[in-house]
């Protein structure tokens, strides 16, 4: 399919400008997976890599949305402008999803140097899905400052996000004490900053030392950042200060180390990834659309006649001739 | 998994009324009918909704309507919409609106009209065969 | 006399109708369960309630635990009062329809605040001048107070005053303002406001209810009132907006009275006597359709509330321990589609309220769900009730239901399940805590989408939606009311000349003292009631208090104090 140079053109200057309307749309395709977006995105790319960008997980009802809107408020103070993705689960049942994350940072939706989309996972966990990781770039080509990337963390799923963000902030909330016990293995190895909320809440201090007896198993390098713990109140808005000082410290290590090269490299790897799998998942099976040979495919196997490592090598097969 | 185009739904409370059952109601309905809906709750006005429906890219707006302010506030999303040029956004309406305000709203461009205690049926089908198709 | 035309449909379709005829002639009903869910038996009889003991379970009306009335011999000592709800356009046009209905036999007066007055916003303020007036009255200043109860002799009247949020307060400074200025003794006047304002957070008005602010300006009313104002009903506990939110009987009781009694806990708190306070305790009561139902409940509402009166709280004054109620029929029962069938809802509705000894009624106006009530509608709504209190006979005897072994069996149930669900609560910490934590919120979204799903499903029917559904109405049958716009901008002008014209210097020294009262934790009412008198808005005495237990001035966050 060829695309007209002249709107692909118009579209990129547009999203250069910050033109909302044209990057939604953009947003859209890439959601859906459109082949335009593509191209549209392979012109973008040069002008992306250049926002501090945030990833923002804890467990429903960890007030992680109203972190976010104290955060929005914060930076836009410091004159920054904020991108936000809301990443909600999809149905697995209905496909569909309800985006509620939105609600919470609302006041925001007037403000220019504000744009907030809200995502459905469509499948992937953890709010790591190409989309996902295009639009951060989509974001940073419009010229956003910070970009925040909100996800519902549910365990391993956390880790995901991080490799796509340079800072990453795990929320917790005392009530969650015997989580944060389960959490030990793995997940205390992806937050860069650890966000006790509703730290006026009975078990805080313990939830605390929960949190610090975690950190003190995993061994650190001399210069190597020491994730930081910090206590809020995301309702009054207490220990917001300290939450926006952590990040900068972050950023700071990152800049002041090899650590953002390394994290850049991550990035890289990981969209690569998804690109590569996605792009192979689609063109594979475009191939197949229509035909009914993914259904005599999988009626085969069921009937014992052929295999999943059979029927792969096939089409594989095939597919390599083609080209 | 991506490349399934979904429909996106916008559905918010517009100006003081506060009453949200209807639309808390209808949001989850239609995320069980494979929609993804952004709920941006209450006390929104005209230009705070548009700006969602820009910013999400919404196929659709909904707006629930329970105290008579359909008239007052009808027109001002309509104008926002042109300003904005979100000619092919559906924008549909439900809850306590009088049958004989009907047609004057459809001839200033509101699509459709719910009444309360319809079922959630029509409503699906009418989005999913009025959408415009991406 | 058919045409021929229409004789030749009749025969076409003729085949198909006769197998409809025929399934209906030997259809049954799909469920056999109460509107909440109660499964039944085929019958109940004596065998169901072997062993129960009438004087210790039941009683007579009029005697503990008042499960058969609070009077012993209810209606034929008074009717209950009709009481229709009334509230649209500006303080006059409230006023014109209150006359109306008081002409053609209302009893009782009853006037509902709109959104913006609910809000505590004046008439002039950014939001409020898109709405104002469009479903229910704003009073913004003491003006507006007179312009209401223009020529009504409130020593003769009772006056039901609906303003739920904290907003109750600026109402009855408002009202008590009015009546000290025409020389009345306000501790003779009767009457009631609503003032329930921790409940209107859940009716879309969380902005001006912060569970604190309930609390405090809700019970400095109820405080007032116990003290000055002795015949004044200070609260009337709102269970049936909760039960608008769609769930069932027993939890409506069971939300209903954990609200109430975080005010009785916090007037106890103060320093008041449930036996002091507790007569002028009331409550606002749903009837749904379910008519056994709704009559076991409120049945089952009286002795629990007794109970917990007299164990819980120690009272010993009777009239502490009596469930003393009103009833709106169901707003969410009723359907713009085949609106007149809503008459027929309402009507079953009104005499279950009435065969479970109501003590004030309101009846919804067929047109509910499409506007506010027009006056035929309104006058429809009374005749209603006229024709329960006047042609029907159900008010000849005391609890007439009562002794039926289904109803005692079934008003057993609904306790029950309304225990176990305050159980529930208290599991999850407790009322406050219910409410802090948004688990009532979720209660509330869970049963909400469940009815509607019930409807989808045709689990639940609904005669006009999803059986014997026609075309969608065209026209409304006895017409649509309309506010005024002109009724708004007049208000909304006379506001905003009321403020430039009056002596800011009165206002700023009145609204100075409410500050320190609100600040200093005494009661705000007297210092409200002075600053109506110095011509202080809703918005500015509302606002004042709010600053003084450390929010915002404006519910909204637009405008700020100008003080």
């Amino acid at each position: 399919m060829s695309f007209s140079e002249e709107i692909i053109e118009e579209s990129i200057q547009k999203i250069f400008a910050g033109d909302r309307r044209t990057a939604s749309r953009l947003i859209t395709r890439l959601e859906d997976g459109d082949d335009w977006g593509r191209e549209v995105m392979k012109r973008l790319f040069p002008r992306t890599g250049r926002a501090i960008t945030l990833g923002l997980t804890g467990a429903g009802g960890s007030g992680k949305s109203s972190l976010l809107d104290h955060l929005i408020q914060r930076f836009r103070q410091m004159g920054k402008s904020v991108g936000v993705i809301a990443v909600d689960p999809s149905s697995p049942f209905s496909g569909g999803a309800f985006l509620g994350d939105r609600i919470r940072i609302q006041r925001h939706t007037r403000d220019d140097g504000v744009f907030i989309r809200s995502m459905a996972s469509r499948g992937y966990l953890g709010g790591l899905s190409r989309s996902t990781a295009e639009v951060i770039r989509v974001m940073e080509a419009m010229g956003f400052g910070v970009i925040i990337v909100e996800t519902l963390g549910a365990g391993q799923d956390e880790i995901d996000v991080v490799r796509l963000v340079q800072t990453c902030l795990l929320v917790n909330t005392p009530s969650m004490g015997d989580e944060i016990q389960a959490l030990k293995a793995g997940i205390m190895e992806i937050g860069d900053i650890f966000v006790l909320n509703k730290s006026d809440l009975d078990g805080a201090t313990q939830a605390l030392r929960s949190i610090e007896a975690a950190l003190s198993l995993k061994s650190f390098q001399k210069g190597e950042w020491r994730p930081r713990i910090i206590s809020t109140v995301a309702t009054s808005g207490e220990g917001i200060g300290d939450l926006v000082e952590g990040i900068l410290a972050h950023q700071d290590y990152l800049h002041n180390s090899d650590a953002m090269e390394r994290i850049a490299f991550q990035r890289v790897e990981q969209e690569l990834g998804l690109i590569f799998r996605d792009e192979l998942e689609r063109v594979i099976f475009k191939g197949l659309k229509g035909t009914g040979k993914k259904r005599r495919y999988i009626r085969n196997i069921i009937d014992g006649k052929s295999d999943p490592y059979t029927v792969i090598e096939e089409v594989l097969g095939t597919f390599l001739r083609k080209r | 998994m991506a490349g399934e185009k979904k429909i996106k739904v916008v559905i918010s409370k517009v100006g003081l009324d506060g009453h949200d059952r209807g639309a808390k109601v209808i949001s989850t309905l239609l995320k069980e009918a494979g929609m993804e809906v952004v709920y941006l709750g209450t006390y929104q006005m005209p230009e705070d909704i548009i700006r969602a429906a820009i910013d999400e890219d919404a196929d659709v707006i909904g707006v629930s309507y329970l105290s008579g302010e359909h008239l007052v506030f009808t027109p001002k999303i309509i104008d926002e919409m042109k300003k904005h040029g979100l000619d092919d956004v559906l924008f549909i309406a439900g809850g306590v609106i009088p049958p004989e305000d009907i047609p004057s709203l459809k001839e200033i461009g509101i699509n459709e009209i719910f009444m309360a205690g319809s079922m959630t049926k029509p409503i699906v089908e009418y989005i999913q065969s009025h959408v415009r198709k991406k | 006399m058919c045409s021929v035309d229409e004789l030749e449909g009749l025969e076409k379709g003729a085949e198909a109708s006769w197998d409809n005829y025929l399934k209906a002639y030997y259809e049954k009903p799909t469920s056999s369960r109460t509107w909440s869910g109660f499964d039944l038996k085929e019958i109940y009889g004596p065998r169901d309630r072997e062993g129960r003991d009438y004087e210790k379970g039941i009683g007579d009306a009029g005697q503990y635990p008042f499960t058969r009335g609070i009077h012993s011999n209810m209606f034929r000592g008074r009717y209950w009062t009709r009481r229709e709800v009334i509230g649209m356009g500006s303080p006059a046009d409230t006023h014109e329809r209150v006359k109306v209905l008081v002409e053609h036999g209302g009893s009782g007066l009853n006037t509902i605040a709109d959104i913006t007055y609910e809000m505590g916003l004046d008439a002039d303020h950014p939001w409020a001048v898109n709405e104002v007036g469009l479903t229910g009255v704003n009073i913004t200043h003491i003006r507006d107070m007179e312009t209401l109860t223009e020529g009504v002799p409130l020593d003769k009247v009772s006056w039901s005053l609906i303003t739920a949020s904290p907003s109750a307060a600026a109402t009855m400074a408002q009202y008590v303002a009015v009546g000290q200025n025409r020389g009345y003794d306000i501790s003779k006047l009767r009457g009631s406001v609503q003032n329930d304002p921790i409940h209107f957070r859940y009716c879309g008005f969380r902005p001006a209810c912060p569970l604190d602010l309930s609390i405090r300006l809700g019970c400095d009313v109820m405080e007032y009132c116990t003290r000055d104002m002795p015949k004044w009903y200070y609260t009337t506990v709102n269970m049936y907006d909760l039960r608008e939110q769609g769930i069932t009987a027993p939890q409506e009781v069971a939300f209903g009275f954990g609200i109430a009694m975080i005010y009785v806990d916090e007037l106890i708190r103060r320093g008041l006597s449930i036996d002091e306070f507790g007569p002028r305790f009331t409550f606002y009561v749903s009837c749904h359709v379910d008519l056994f139902e709704e009559v076991a409940k409120i049945r089952a509402a009286r002795r629990l509330w007794a109970r917990f009166m007299k164990e819980k709280y120690g009272a010993k004054n009777p009239q502490a321990m009596q469930f003393r109620f009103a009833v709106h029929t169901a707003g969410c029962s009723l359907i713009p589609q085949q609106p007149l069938n809503n008459i027929v809802r309402i009507s079953y509705e009104a005499l279950a309220a009435v065969l479970a000894g109501v003590q004030s009624l309101h009846c919804c106006s067929y047109d509910e769900a499409i506007c506010l009530p027009t006056e035929k509608g309104h006058l429809q709504a009374l005749r209603t009730q006229q024709i329960l209190a006047y042609e029907t006979g159900v008010c000849n005897v005391a609890d007439p239901l009562g002794g039926s072994y289904y109803v005692e069996e079934l008003t057993d149930k609904v306790e029950e399940e309304v225990l176990r669900i305050m159980k529930q609560v208290e599991d999850v910490g407790g009322m406050e805590e219910a409410i802090r934590t948004e688990w009532l919120d979720r209660e509330f979204e869970k049963e909400a989408l469940m009815r509607q799903k019930e409807i989808d499903e045709r689990e639940r029917l609904v005669v006009g939606v999803n059986i014997f559904a026609t075309e969608p109405e065209t026209q409304t049958p006895l017409g649509v009311q309309r506010i005024s716009s002109e009724s708004a901008k007049k208000q909304i002008d006379e506001t905003r000349e009321l403020k430039r014209t009056r002596n800011i210097n009165k206002v700023k020294d009145s609204i100075k003292r409410l500050r320190e009262d609100g600040e200093e934790g005494r009661n705000v009412l007297p210092a409200m009631i002075e600053a109506t008198k110095a011509l202080a808005t809703t918005g500015e005495m509302l606002g004042t208090v709010r600053m003084a237990m450390g929010y915002s001035y404006d519910p909204m966050n637009i405008i700020e104090s100008p003080f």
